[in-house]
Order: structure tokens, then C-alpha cells, then sequence
């Protein structure tokens, strides 16, 4: 029989769960269910006690490992701590979110166990044995993929998963002691990206897509890239939503051309960027094809505006596309948003 | 032991130094350069078959004895031969084309070739060579073809008439291809480069455009690379980096039609007495995945004529693997002034002789080459002080069998047995040595002997093509005794500047009102049927670029097209060079001089003879120089 | 020189993003259409990892960089050929199966035994690069279990920057949620790095480092050790392309005004 550990961390705050460990504990609940196994859910924060609120009543053993050394991401601190809640549960299976925190230790831990990992989970099923759906070649190919060894760690793809909402707060934590290698990395904090505000806003409901058409000449024959970030700016702050970019535009930096300032490398989705999940998605001035158009992989409702119907990112990919001109349109957006505010 | 290396400052624009380059039109500001020096024995500009048979056979002869003093290095005494390979594009595979060759050389230089070991290579099986009628009646005909055309409808099924085609009784032996291969020239390179690179013999560096030659006087002392880190119009930006001297004792010169190397040194040299380039075509295809019941089999190959217009050579070439080529030559002697390479291989593959094989197939590749087809009249020298020329830069092409991989590859291997035959004699690369050894050996060759029996076959396309296929039938048929006669004008004349019928209100009406280029609108105010696009096969041409050709440019290096006298753009009215951009790089620029992008560019060379305007009388007035970037499809 | 660095890069070959992906079954397992027809590129992460290890290896002389890759050895030929003119290093080559469908586990067991058998290498100024994910396998694991191998304690993952100091401890700026930067100070070498994009642009084509590179690089592809690897209990259910064709309602004929009240209604919608 399967035995589950669902592993989660705190979020920066340190006063709650991050949502993508809830979204893990839904995982494990359905797959404790569909597989009568037993459920484990081991937390790793500076106070762990007050976290375990979060979490379901009954229906799963709570253990923890807490300590101002768990306060903050770090290789050494938390390999050492799922590998310390792993050995307390010994499971068969390990469930654990793709964050940052876990993405960085989550295989060592799988290797100290003596285990296997597999990442960017999207989905568990199968019926007489476990299978997972990952993605190949940055979200091109799709594969099931099932494990005969064990302890068989997953790590689940933000935004798979509902996060857990059912009743919590009553069922015991078990902290688990923890001895701790000397520690020679100290984490001092975090730095937003150097140029401008912050673009990137992962729980926005939208994704602004900005193409390198953007920055390109204009039927005027000017290219017009300061007109093109203030348009850009003024739609990110009018509707609070998190900023895309091609390759190619965010490349432009080093080629002595126009660029808009407040892009960086991490704005890039796509086939080397990222492809983050939002409900609805907007396209501008993009052209491309199936390397880049993955970008917007994980958008719900996909809209664009481009004056080619027929371009990658819009035949079969969007939902609807405006064949118009991007400036025209979203200057009157901003403007239609901006009155409705006032 | 590294290699030697020095420094010189040259005082000119960057890449063009002002001794040996013409700088009269390179807008650049003059600066000092520290340029670093690397000193080689045998410096190779482009690869392709005419360097892969060149290397090959360079290389097998120095493996079998790499210690022979005859072939140790000049340049670094102690060390081998130091033979190095430089290739614009961004990989040894990239941006070439499919071909049906009889690969006498090829199979020369490797008489055990087994095809199935390079992928999408196949012996020929069977080839036909189809009359294509106009299915759709928007082809520009003479009254003359009109009448045979109706005709051969009149006799239908008797005459064997078949989906709009009529099938020639036999292949004329001047085409025949029997016994050859059909090949993916950018599989062939890739296989041929693999086994050179494995020898250890020889370097071969792509991503790495070559400037121009390094010449004094007449003689070539080695080349030098392309400018990185500066802006598009060369001048020095970001990671500035001079591009680097390579000085050898002998240079080889591969660089394809429109190379930079090849052109200089036309230009510094002249042409022998008599000489011009003035013929050209532009091959376009795509690669298609067929489905999977296709009856075709591989090494199939057609040679179709008649359709989209009746200038236009196609051909359909299949490869193992349900893969298929097939594509268009739109040649410089098609005078239309709005001559387009897109929109008609749209046409052409839907004609109802190829679109049931191919409609539901997947596109896997697409791109397009400029040929030089001047053959014999076109000829450069071949040889001189330091450099000898190869392949089809050097007009090898045989234009009437219509055959350039096979000859390019036998004058490389020519080459390269006047290369060990001189370095074992211990004798230097001069003009003579190399004339006495390289050019005897190409003269005495079947390349030569083609070369002069094509060398008039296509003077009759000048006035018509029922005249140059007269033309062509006469000189295939007679060995070259007899051909018709014919003044062959520079490419710039032979676009004519008025034609009737051109409909230019409505395609600009047409164009301003959906942004479409106004070549194709012209086609559409001229009756041919829009596109009906299905985004699989039938899209447009920026999503043939992204599909098939998978174009990219590297940041870093400067516009490789340029204008030398813009008033001269800015007064023609045609502006060929727009509607044959295979890659929609060139566009209609606000101040009447076309605008270049040079991330959409396949550097298919066409906007070189496709330009209507002459400074000088002979030459157009696009520069075409060395650039990095462009497609990125080893299918092709 | 208290910083010499001893970097070792652990760069795949991938398939050149612009090309076209198709799954196929194969004998030995899932793989892609044409895989060895298709051109490869070094992994784009990874060479940011091997661009920011030469410039390290600049700024700390004695520095020495190891660049070590898994994959058919005609295809890390032809790769070779368009990065050997960018840097210099020490190709340490593996001739082994290509793509992304090998098993994690056992490729980084094969790598972790390779780097620890490397001559010369002095694993106590050793700093481990490479890609935070590939661009095949796209795991984002086989560098941490490198690292776990061979008993570095200290890993950083999504690496933007990297600060030298002089006492030989170093900040090291990783990628986290919300577009940020997570700052950490490392006491020293040895340590992990898996990196993103860096801060350096693609470095130009230099002619010498590409001939000085061959040198060697030849000579190691020839000699270059054949790895197996195994499947550790790992199976394939099924790989295919996603299936996400839309139905693309083409608005054509609407004025700015009219499409920016649409696209108003759109965004306020829940």
C-alpha cells in the first residue's frame, strides 16, 4: 500500500502557507483517497504550530520542523529538514509544490532517501498505478510517466491544483528534531529587479504579452518606443496585470536599439522563459510560432490584437484576435480604463 | 603551441579597410581599429559541396600521412597543415537546398556511398518532366501557348492529358538524372563536415561571416572576418570586436553566387575579357512531410514547366522518409517588373498536378537561393597570386542540364589535388603554379566540357521562353554545336520598366486597404485567386518564415544590404528588390529608400540582381556583403 | 591566488528552439522526429552558466573551466563547432543518448562520476555550473544530484548573478516567485550553481579561442567514454503534442474605439 507525505512550506511572511503547498495538500488528499493510502503532511517553518491551522482536521498526520534556521530558503537548512520529515513518515510517495524553496532541494532529498524524483507534475491519474503528466522540451511534449521504485517524489506545477479549502485546525502537530549541518550560506533577503516597478505580478488575473512589434518602426516610418512603455506602464498599472515579453524584444538591450526600460529577462516567457499560468491573456504586437507562442501555454482565455490573422499566436491559439493597430487600441483602453476609474 | 598572433591598425570604417576595399559608399565613420592577426596555411570562405569535395579529398591525402614534411605548416613550423573553414551561417546545415544530382563526383570521392546513411538522400527512380496548363487562367501567356495550350485541352485524355499536365514522352538525356541521388544539401554538408572534423585535419567555424579578401595589388594574402559588436551600419557598439585578419598562403574561395569574398574580388579583379554576370534565378521550396498513404516513392523526381507562368521551372523531388522538395525558379530573364518568388509557390503547389500528393502534408521546411546561371559568361578567374576559386562562385553551374552540386564538388577535389601536387613539389601558391595544376585539371574535365556545351543553351530565353526552350532543346541535343544567338543584358536591364497590364491602382488600392505588399496585391488585381490559408501548407510568408525557415539573426553584426546610391532607390518606380524578398525583409521605406530588417533576411541574395537600378551600367545598386544569421533548417 | 576557481559546466545539447518537435516511439524509447537531423545548440541556461564561468575564470587567474556534456558524440561534434570560438575550456565529452526521455537519476550519476574522476581537479575550489532546467528534459534536478554526489553542501538554483569577494565568499542573487531576487552570501567554494539567464550577453566568436580550443576538444571527442544510463524504474505512459488548437474568432472589421470597449468589458469580466 502507498503511504503519502505531502511536504509544504511557509510563505515570506512566515504567518501562513504558501498557496502552492495548500494546492499540494489537495493533491495528496485526492490521491490519498483514490489510493486508500496513508497521508502524511510535513511542514517546514520558523513556527510551524501556528501554520498547521491551515490544514486539514482529520485525514492526515501533521508533522513539522520549526526554527528560526527554517525561516528562510535556504539548500542546506531545508534539504535537511524534508529529509528529517520524509524519515519520520517513510512514505512511498512524496508530494511537494514546485516552489522555489522546494525546487531547489527536492531532488537531493529524493537521493538521500534513496529515492527518485520526477518535476513539473501537471497532473496525477491512472487507476492501478500511479502515473503523472509532465512536460518535455519547455511545455512542446506532453508525457504520462508512472515509477516502479520508491520513495517516488513529485514535485506538482503551480496553479494544477485548487488549494486546500476544507475545514482545518484541530489535529496535532508532531515536531520533528532535526540536526543541522554547519550552515555557510546566509540568506540576506530579496532585491526586486533593478529597472523600474515590478512587471511581474504572478497572482494578476491577466498576462500582458508585449511583442518585439512594439518596438519596431510604425507606419510612420518612426519607431516609437517611449510611446510604446508609456502605453504599456499605463495598462499594467490600469489593470493590475503581469507583464510577458518575447525573446526577441527583451534581447534588444545589448543591440543598441529602442528598448523599453522596465523589461528584463525575467519578464521572457516562451520556450526559454517561463510560462506562467493566468486566467486571461492579452497578446500585442507578437508574431511567432510554436517556441514562443508556449509562453501563453497556461493562459485560460487568450485574446490579441495583431494586424497578421494569420500569425502564430493567434490562428488556433487565441481566442479572438483584433486585427488593428496595437497603439490605437490600447491607448483607448487605457483611456476608457482610466475614466471609469476616476 | 598557439597561434601567431599580432596586431595592425588599420585606418578605415570597420571591415572595410581602406586599401583594399572600396570605401567610396560605406557610410561609416572612419575610426582606428586594433585588428588581431592569426596567421594559417590555407584559408576556406564558405562550405558547401564545392568545399566539402575540396576538404575531403585535402584531408584523406593528409591522414594518410600526417607526419609527410610536404604538408607540414608554414604558418606554425612543427605543426600540421593548417587548413581552416569559415561559413557565414549559423550552422553547417543551415540556409542550402534540395537537389537531384547524378553525384558522379560525389559518388567519385566516396565510391562505396550507401544513401541511406545521409538522411533524406535516395537514388533516383524515376523522373518526368510535366507541361503545367494554367488551372487558373491569371498566367501571363502568348498568344502562341494560349493556342498549344488549347490544343492539347482540345486533345484531352488522347494526348495524355492529366490533372492540367502533359507529360513529355521521355526525359531529354541533357536532364536525365539516372543514376544520381536526391539530396538535402544541408544533410550532405552536415555528414560530409562531421567526418571532416572527426579527422582532426581541418576546422570548419560557422556563425562566421568573412568580410572580403585580404588584397594587395592582385594577390590575396587571406581574409577578413566580419565586424561583431557593432551596430547596423557597422559602426563599433557594444562588445566591439574587430574583426580578425586571417592571413594564409592560399585562400580558397567557396562562398556560393552572392558571397562577399567572390564578389570583391570580381570587382577588384574584373571579369576575364568577355565576362559578365548577368544570369540569375531564384530557387524557393518547401519540404513537406507527406501523409502517410502517399503513393510517392522515393527518388522520384519531376521537372515541371509552364506553371505559375510560363518563365517558371518548378520541381517536385522526393526523399525517403514521405519527405518531398518541391519548389520554383523564378529566373532574371522573367522581365515583369513585380516578379515574385511567395505568392507564386503558393500557386504553384496547389496546381491540381501536385496539390492531391501534397494537401495533406505537413510543412517541415522552406527557403530559398539566389543561382548563378551565367555559367561559361560568367566565369571569374579562376585562380591568381594566393586564392583559387571553387563551386559555383566560380561558374561551375551547368545551367543546361541544370546541374551545380555535382560539378561544384568535382572542382573542389580538382582543387585539391593541385593543392598536395604543389605542396609536395614545395612550390608556392601562385598564380601560375595553381593555373598550371588547378585550372589544367578543371579545363580537362567533363565540368569544362559541360560547362561549354551549356555555355549559349539559354541565350534564347531572352526573347521568350518558346525561344529558349527552342534554344535549349538545340544545344542539349547537339552537344552545344548549334545554340540559338542572343545579347544577354545586365540583371538590371533585363527588368522591364513599363509592362502592360500591370494594374497598379488597383493592387495599391488593394494593398492600402488590408497592408498587404504591394506585390502581392498585384497579383491579386491581376486575377490570381487569393490564398485560401489553412495555416498548414497555404500561409503567409512571415509564417513561412517562422515555420520553415526558422530565421534568426545574431545580435551584434552589421546590415549585410545596403543601398550604394539611395536617390537612385528613391526614383525607381519598380522596386523589384521588394517584391522578390524571399523573407519580406525588405520593405517600403519612408524616404523612398527600402527599408532592410535584417532579422527577416535568408540571405537568398535575390535583392542583388532583382534591383532595376545601376550605378555603374553593370552592377545593381543593392550591396549585398557578409552576414551572420538566417535560416535555421537543416532540412533544407 | 586565493580565488582560483575550478569551474566544471554541465551543458546538454538541445534541440535549436526554432525547430519544429514531434514525438516518436522508438526502440529504445520516446524520443523526437528526426532527433539527430535537427540541429542542436548547447542548452541555453547552460551556456549562460559556461559564459559566466569564463568571466570568472578572467577576473581570477589560475581559474581553470571544465565544460562536461552528455550526448551522441557526432552531435557534441557539431555543437562544438559554434561554441569553441566563444570561450575556452576543457571539453570533457560522454557519448551518450540525446534528448530529453533519459532518466534524470541516472544521468547524473554518470555525470557525478566523471567530474570526481577528472585529473586535476581540486574539488575544495570547485564552483558546479549549469542550467537550472534544460531545455529537453526541462526537470531542473540532475545539477542538485550532481551536486548531492559528490557531497557539496551549499546549492543555489535559478542564478542570475554571482559576486566574488576577496576573501573567497560570494553573493549569489537567485530567481524566486513574483519576479524577484533572493540574496544569499555563500561562505566559499565548493558550492552548486544552477543557472538562468546571467547577466552576460552571448560572448562574440573569436578565432583564436576556436582554434586553441580544438586542440583539445578533438582529441577528447575521440576519446570521449560511452555512458549507459538506466531507467530506475521509470516508464513512459504515452508522449504526445498537446492538443490546444483553439477556435479563433478573427475580429476584422471593428474601430479601435469599438474593440477597446470589447476588450474593457473583457477585462473587468470575472
Amino acid at each position: 500500500m502507498e503511504s503519502i507525505l505531502v511536504l509544504t512550506h511557509a510563505d515570506e511572511t512566515g504567518s501562513a502557507l504558501n498557496n502552492a503547498s495548500l494546492e499540494a495538500v489537495t493533491a495528496g488528499l485526492e490521491l490519498a483517497s483514490r489510493l486508500n493510502a496513508q497521508l502524511a503532511i510535513g511542514i517546514v517553518a520558523a513556527d510551524a504550530t501556528a501554520l498547521s491551522k491551515c490544514l486539514p482536521s482529520e485525514g492526515a498526520r501533521l508533522l513539522a520542523v520549526s526554527g528560526e534556521a527554517f525561516a528562510q530558503a535556504r539548500y542546506a537548512t531545508d534539504a535537511a529538514a524534508c529529509e528529517a520529515l520524509c524519515r519520520a513518515v517513510q512514505p512511498t510517495i512524496v508530494l511537494a509544490p514546485a516552489s522555489s524553496r522546494f525546487t531547489r532541494v527536492a531532488a537531493s532529498v529524493a537521493h538521500r532517501l534513496g529515492g527518485f524524483i520526477d518535476t513539473h507534475i501537471s497532473s496525477i491519474g491512472g487507476t492501478d498505478r500511479v502515473e503523472a503528466t509532465r512536460w518535455f522540451y519547455r511545455q512542446r511534449v506532453e508525457a504520462a510517466i508512472s515509477r516502479d521504485a520508491r520513495p517516488w517524489f513529485l514535485l506538482l506545477d503551480a496553479g494544477t491544483y485548487a488549494a486546500f479549502a476544507g475545514a482545518t485546525g484541530t489535529a496535532q502537530v508532531e515536531q520533528v528534531p532535526v540536526e543541522l549541518p554547519a550552515l555557510r550560506t546566509m540568506v540576506s533577503g530579496f532585491r526586486a529587479p533593478t529597472q523600474g516597478a515590478q512587471t511581474i505580478r504572478p497572482d494578476a488575473k491577466m498576462l500582458f504579452v508585449a511583442g518585439a512589434g512594439w518596438t519596431k518602426k510604425q507606419p510612420d516610418g518612426q519607431v516609437h518606443a517611449t510611446e510604446a512603455g508609456e502605453l504599456i506602464v499605463g495598462f499594467l498599472a490600469a489593470t493590475g496585470a503581469s507583464l510577458g515579453s518575447s525573446k526577441s524584444l527583451v534581447d534588444q538591450g545589448g543591440e543598441g536599439n529602442s528598448v523599453l526600460p522596465f523589461l528584463t529577462h525575467l519578464n521572457q516567457i516562451g520556450q526559454t522563459g517561463s510560462t506562467p499560468r493566468h486566467a486571461k491573456g492579452l497578446s500585442t504586437c507578437c508574431h511567432g510560432e510554436e517556441p514562443h507562442v508556449v509562453g501563453w501555454r497556461f493562459i485560460g482565455d487568450r485574446r490579441a490584437i495583431s494586424l497578421d490573422p494569420n500569425c502564430g499566436w493567434t490562428r488556433g491559439k487565441a481566442d479572438v484576435v483584433y486585427v488593428a493597430d496595437a497603439f490605437e487600441v490600447i491607448a483607448k483602453v487605457n483611456a476608457l480604463l482610466g475614466a471609469a476609474k476616476a | 603551441m598557439s597561434a601567431s598572433i599580432e596586431s595592425s591598425t588599420a585606418l578605415g570604417a570597420p571591415g572595410f579597410d581602406s586599401e583594399t576595399w572600396d570605401t567610396s559608399t560605406v557610410d561609416s565613420p572612419a575610426i582606428n581599429i586594433e585588428r588581431q592577426t592569426m596567421d594559417v596555411d590555407i584559408a576556406c570562405v564558405g562550405f558547401g559541396p564545392a568545399m566539402g569535395g575540396f576538404l575531403t579529398t585535402l584531408t584523406r591525402t593528409l591522414s594518410e600521412n600526417p607526419t609527410d614534411p610536404a604538408f607540414e605548416s608554414k604558418a606554425m613550423p612543427g605543426m600540421p597543415l593548417q587548413v581552416l573553414c569559415y561559413e557565414r551561417a549559423d550552422d553547417i546545415s543551415s540556409g542550402v537546398s534540395g537537389v537531384v544530382t547524378r553525384g558522379l563526383a560525389i559518388r567519385s570521392s566516396f565510391p562505396d556511398l550507401n544513401p541511406a546513411e545521409i538522411p533524406m538522400a535516395a537514388d533516383v527512380k524515376r523522373e518526368r518532366v510535366l507541361y503545367l496548363l494554367d488551372p487558373v487562367g491569371a498566367s501571363r501567356r502568348s498568344a502562341l501557348l494560349r493556342l498549344g495550350d488549347s490544343l492539347l485541352g482540345l486533345g484531352g485524355k488522347l494526348v495524355g492529358l492529366k490533372d492540367h499536365a502533359f507529360e513529355l514522352p521521355w526525359t531529354p538525356a541533357f536532364l536525365n538524372k539516372h543514376g544520381g541521388l536526391v539530396l538535402s544539401i544541408g544533410q550532405l554538408n552536415q555528414w560530409v563536415g562531421s567526418q571532416l572534423m572527426a579527422s582532426g585535419m581541418v576546422q570548419i567555424w560557422p556563425g562566421s561571416p568573412v568580410a572580403g579578401p585580404l588584397l594587395t595589388d592582385r594577390k590575396v594574402e587571406g581574409v577578413r572576418l566580419a565586424d561583431q559588436g557593432v551596430d547596423r551600419a557597422g559602426a563599433p557598439a557594444d562588445g566591439f570586436m574587430a574583426g580578425m585578419d586571417v592571413r594564409a598562403q592560399l585562400t580558397v574561395v567557396a562562398d556560393g553566387p552572392v558571397g562577399a569574398v567572390g564578389q570583391a574580388l570580381d570587382q577588384k579583379l574584373g571579369l576575364p575579357e568577355g565576362h559578365a554576370r548577368r544570369e540569375w534565378a531564384l530557387g524557393m521550396k518547401m519540404v513537406i512531410e507527406l501523409p502517410e498513404d502517399s503513393t510517392l516513392e522515393p527518388g522520384t523526381v519531376w521537372h515541371t514547366f509552364g506553371y505559375p507562368e510560363p518563365e517558371i521551372f518548378g520541381f517536385l523531388y522526393v526523399h525517403p522518409d514521405r519527405l518531398v522538395s518541391v519548389g520554383i525558379f523564378v529566373p532574371s530573364w522573367m522581365s515583369d517588373p513585380s516578379r515574385t518568388a511567395y505568392r507564386y509557390l503558393q500557386h504553384y503547389i496547389q496546381h491540381p498536378a501536385l496539390w492531391p500528393y501534397l494537401k495533406d502534408g505537413t510543412l517541415r521546411s522552406w527557403g530559398a537561393k539566389s543561382l548563378e546561371e551565367s555559367g561559361k559568361h560568367g566565369e571569374p578567374f579562376l585562380s591568381g597570386d594566393g586564392f583559387a576559386r571553387i563551386g559555383e562562385n566560380s561558374g561551375s553551374t551547368n545551367m543546361l542540364t541544370g546541374s551545380g552540386v555535382d560539378e561544384a564538388w568535382a572542382t573542389g577535389t580538382q582543387l585539391a589535388e593541385a593543392v598536395i601536387e604543389l605542396l609536395r613539389a614545395g612550390k608556392p601558391f601562385t598564380k601560375e603554379n595553381l593555373a598550371a595544376t588547378y585550372e589544367t585539371r578543371r579545363r580537362a574535365s567533363w565540368v569544362e566540357q559541360g560547362a561549354e556545351e551549356a555555355q549559349n543553351a539559354r541565350n534564347g530565353f531572352q526573347g521568350g521562353i518558346v525561344q529558349g526552350m527552342i534554344g535549349m532543346a538545340l544545344a542539349g541535343l547537339t552537344g552545344g554545336r548549334f545554340s540559338l544567338g542572343g545579347h544577354i543584358p545586365p540583371a538590371h536591364k533585363q527588368i522591364a520598366h513599363s509592362q502592360g497590364g500591370l494594374k497598379l491602382k488597383d493592387a495599391a488600392a488593394l494593398a492600402l486597404a488590408d497592408g498587404r505588399p504591394l506585390h502581392d496585391a498585384l497579383l491579386t488585381a491581376r486575377g490570381w485567386p487569393e490564398i485560401p490559408f489553412d495555416g498548414r501548407l497555404l500561409i503567409t510568408q512571415q509564417d513561412a518564415l517562422l515555420l520553415g525557415g526558422k530565421v534568426q539573426a545574431m545580435p551584434g553584426f552589421a546590415d549585410h544590404v545596403a543601398f550604394r546610391d539611395p536617390s537612385l532607390c528613391i526614383a525607381c518606380p519598380e522596386k523589384t528588390c521588394i517584391a522578390m524578398c524571399s523573407g519580406q525583409a525588405l520593405t517600403w521605406g519612408e524616404d523612398g529608400v527600402p527599408a532592410f530588417e535584417r532579422e527577416k533576411c535568408i540571405h537568398c541574395g535575390a535583392c542583388l540582381w532583382n534591383c532595376g537600378q545601376s550605378p555603374d551600367g553593370e552592377h545593381s545598386n543593392v550591396e549585398f556583403r557578409a552576414g551572420a544569421g538566417g535560416l535555421h533548417s537543416a532540412e533544407n | 591566488m586565493p580565488n582560483a576557481l575550478h569551474i566544471v559546466v554541465c551543458a546538454g545539447i538541445v534541440p535549436d528552439p526554432l525547430q519544429t518537435l514531434e514525438p516518436v516511439t522508438t526502440a529504445a524509447g520516446p524520443g523526437l522526429k528526426n532527433e539527430m537531423v535537427l540541429p542542436a545548440v548547447l542548452d541555453p541556461w547552460a551556456s549562460s552558466a559556461l559564459y559566466e564561468a569564463a568571466s570568472l575564470t578572467t577576473k581570477n587567474p589560475g581559474s581553470r573551466v571544465w565544460l562536461v556534456s552528455l550526448g551522441p558524440k557526432a552531435k557534441l561534434q557539431a555543437v562544438m563547432m559554434t561554441i569553441a570560438q566563444k570561450v575556452a575550456f576543457e571539453l570533457v565529452p560522454i557519448d551518450g543518448p540525446i534528448g530529453g526521455f533519459p532518466e534524470a537519476h541516472s544521468t547524473a550519476a554518470v555525470l557525478a562520476e566523471t567530474i570526481a574522476a577528472l585529473p586535476g581537479l581540486d574539488r575544495s575550489h570547485l564552483l558546479l555550473f549549469g542550467g537550472w532546467e534544460s531545455a529537453t528534459r526541462g526537470a531542473g534536478v540532475t545539477l542538485q544530484l550532481v551536486g548531492e554526489i559528490l557531497g557539496i553542501a551549499d546549492q543555489f538554483q535559478g542564478v542570475d548573478q554571482i559576486d566574488l569577494r576577496e576573501d573567497g565568499s560570494f553573493e549569489v542573487l537567485e530567481r524566486v516567485e513574483g519576479g524577484k531576487h533572493q540574496v544569499s552570501v555563500c561562505a566559499g567554494t565548493p558550492a552548486v550553481l544552477g543557472w538562468a539567464t546571467g547577466g552576460l550577453a552571448e560572448p562574440r566568436n573569436n578565432p583564436q579561442i576556436g582554434m586553441a580550443n580544438m586542440r583539445t576538444i578533438m582529441p577528447a571527442l575521440q576519446k570521449a567514454k560511452v555512458a549507459k544510463l538506466e531507467a530506475n524504474g521509470l516508464s513512459y505512459v504515452s508522449v504526445s503534442l498537446p492538443k490546444q488548437q483553439r477556435t479563433t474568432r478573427v475580429v476584422k472589421d471593428l474601430s479601435p474605439d469599438e474593440i477597446a470597449r470589447e476588450l474593457v468589458e473583457w477585462i473587468g469580466a470575472e
